[in-house]
């Protein structure tokens, strides 16, 4: 046998190849999900049964259940479904770009420079209406300022990092002078969506982050085609007819909307972006294999991660109001230096 | 589509890097379904003259032609249709299969919504037997020996399906028997497909005996150019190496043979 198993499919002049790990692993992934968002609809601290529960959901009755579910915890699930495949995608984009497992927007300052572009905007305005336009700005000037940095007749994927890295570094201490000028109670409110929380959410944030998910995301998958073939390094991508510069234009813009919009309604949840690819390409052998893109199953793992996490966060005892972006941190720091340690043995770093 | 005189041509490239140029000035013309080597010292341009060619890097000045046409201006999907290179250092994730790998080499003829049509699939096929790597093409490139390797990589260009292919140094990493073996399979697709080959090769006794055509390089220009009895002389090998050496008809193949003094 000289092919691998995959199920191809052909339909006029459309055709394309599945890898059934990958299927299948997309799947399993998307029903963990749903498992667990059954789950952060059904704990908290004010009880339901599953009967009231359902009630609620499908016929909506009057009470204070009712505000619980749809004012309260629908809408955090949902947020955190929707940042969580954001950062999903928004990782595996720049990660499989630069063919560098550390080169996600949490590690090289996309998401540090959408936090500050946000911050900033709520400074100068004193509302969050122009939260979504400040983290935006900040996202794509960090970006640019990375890029203008890194480029040296192409782009490098190890300066590119580095420079995120003193880049990240800097926008934290700007941020760290404007919290300087806040009076106590809001700086507490803003350090903690500065490690990553969305404890109330508003269902126009729902729709910000579905709304960016429904129109990136298809761009997203379609660079697909292109990421996978940047994977075989700069040359052979050229040789098989690929404009790399543009590509990685593209990809970029992609990774900057999906990561400001993410941090704008959920802040920068550390790891998310970075663990989500990495994870779906180990459980799903999906290294290249045939052409199902890996990035349906990064934005699965990056919402799971962010859910479970928050799930977390809301089910600690009494007191303990922490933001969800301590637990991402709790499980992608670990991961981070994993694949340091990965790094170092195999002599990249 | 027209006929051009020549595949591929360049004329006045020029590259100046901080130590110096590595091409001066220098313009080619590559012949039709004939396979060229391009030999000259090191650090003379010979890899920054191909990878020229297969637009790879944008010299200083200077154009490269293909089909009569400014190779920058044409569209890449388009170019990668008619001209196929396998660079020489790549950075293939190792963990690749060799399947894979030469599927990839479809690209030209794929899209986000094509990615696998009967043509593709055939053609794959095709590059596998044609290159000898059927029976491995299930194996990750990791647990490959350098000859299936770069067989492999051979593989995938030919699934690439371009009727030109530029080869840097094909045979670096491999044993004579396995220089050999690339390079006859290398004549078999020239002589049954009709490609046009260029290849840049260390080796001048295989270079004489493999081109039909020799492009000696020197200071980044083309110092002499033909078919090998005319390129690889005495007086060549002394001006371009600076070699002192003495060159007789090989007893097997009849092409010149260089013996180093």
């Amino acid at each position: 046998m000289t092919r691998p198993a995959a199920v191809t499919w052909r339909c006029g002049a459309f055709s394309g190849r599945v890898a059934p790990r990958t299927a299948v692993f997309t799947l399993l992934t998307l029903a963990v999900l749903v498992a667990v968002s059954g789950l952060a609809l059904y704990s908290g601290h004010y009880p339901l049964t599953v009967a009231e529960m359902s009630a609620i959901l499908f016929q909506r009755a009057d009470e204070t259940a009712d505000i619980v579910i749809w004012y309260h915890r629908l809408p955090r699930l949902l947020v955190g479904i929707g940042a969580g495949a954001a950062f999903g995608v928004s990782g595996a984009l720049i990660q499989d770009m630069l063919r560098n497992p550390l080169a996600s927007p949490d590690v090289v300052g996309f998401s540090a420079g959408a936090a500050t572009g946000a911050l900033f905007t709520v400074m100068l305005t004193g509302s969050s209406f122009w939260v979504l336009p400040g983290a935006m700005a900040g996202g794509v000037l960090s970006a640019a300022l990375v890029l203008l940095l890194a480029w040296n007749k192409g782009l490098s994927s190890a300066r590119l990092v580095l420079i995120g890295l003193a880049l990240s570094l800097f926008l934290m201490a700007l941020v760290d002078i404007m919290m300087a000028r806040l009076d106590l109670l809001t700086a507490a409110d803003i350090m903690k969506w500065l490690v990553g929380a969305f404890p109330s959410p508003e269902w126009s944030d729902v729709a910000l982050i579905f709304g960016a998910l429904i129109t990136l995301g298809p761009f997203a998958l379609w660079q697909g085609f292109a990421l996978k073939r940047m994977a075989l390094g700069d040359d052979i991508a050229t040789a098989l007819g690929l404009n790399v510069s543009r590509v990685r234009l593209k990809i970029l813009f992609l990774s900057v909307g999906l990561t400001a919009c993410a941090v704008s309604v959920a802040g920068p949840l550390p790891f998310v972006a970075f663990a989500a690819n990495p994870i779906a390409r180990r459980l799903s052998a999906a290294s290249g294999a045939c052409n199902g893109s890996p990035l349906l199953g990064a934005a699965a793992v990056g919402a799971c991660l962010t859910v479970m996490a928050d799930l977390v966060c809301r089910s600690l005892p009494i007191g303990a109001d922490l933001p969800t972006g301590i637990f991402t941190a709790m499980i992608g720091a670990p991961l981070l230096v994993w694949q340091l340690t990965l790094e170092i043995r195999k002599g990249a770093l | 589509m027209k006929t051009a005189a020549y595949p591929l041509s360049a004329g006045g490239l020029t590259l100046t890097r901080p130590v110096g140029p590595v091409l001066d000035e220098l313009g080619l013309a590559v012949p039709r379904g004939k396979i060229s080597v391009v030999i000259g010292p090191n650090a003379c341009g010979k890899s920054t003259l191909l990878r020229c060619l297969a637009r790879l890097l944008r010299p200083d000045q200077g154009e490269v032609l293909l089909e009569g046409d400014p190779i920058d201006r044409q569209k890449p999907k388009q170019v990668a249709r008619q001209l196929a290179i396998l660079p020489q250092n790549s950075t293939v994730p190792e963990y690749l299969r060799v399947f894979d790998l030469v599927a990839r080499g479809r690209t030209p003829w794929q899209s986000p919504l094509s990615q696998w049509s009967r043509a593709d699939a055939l053609a794959v096929e095709r590059a596998l037997a044609l290159a000898g790597v059927e029976a491995y093409s299930l194996r990750p490139l990791s647990e490959l020996s350098g000859g299936q390797r770069q067989r492999a990589f051979i593989a995938m260009i030919l699934a690439q399906d371009a009727p030109i292919l530029l080869l840097d140094e094909p045979t670096t990493f491999l044993d004579l028997p396995h220089q050999i073996e690339l390079l006859d399979l290398v004549r078999k697709l020239n002589r049954e497909s009709g490609k046009t080959v260029v290849m840049v090769l260390h080796d001048i006794n295989l270079a004489a005996r493999f081109a039909d055509h020799v492009f000696a390089l020197k200071d980044g220009k083309v110092n002499r150019e033909g078919a090998p009895a005319d390129v690889v002389t005495e007086a060549t090998m002394r001006q371009i190496f600076a070699l002192d050496c003495l060159v007789i008809p090989d007893p097997l193949h009849g092409c010149p043979h260089v013996i180093p003094r």
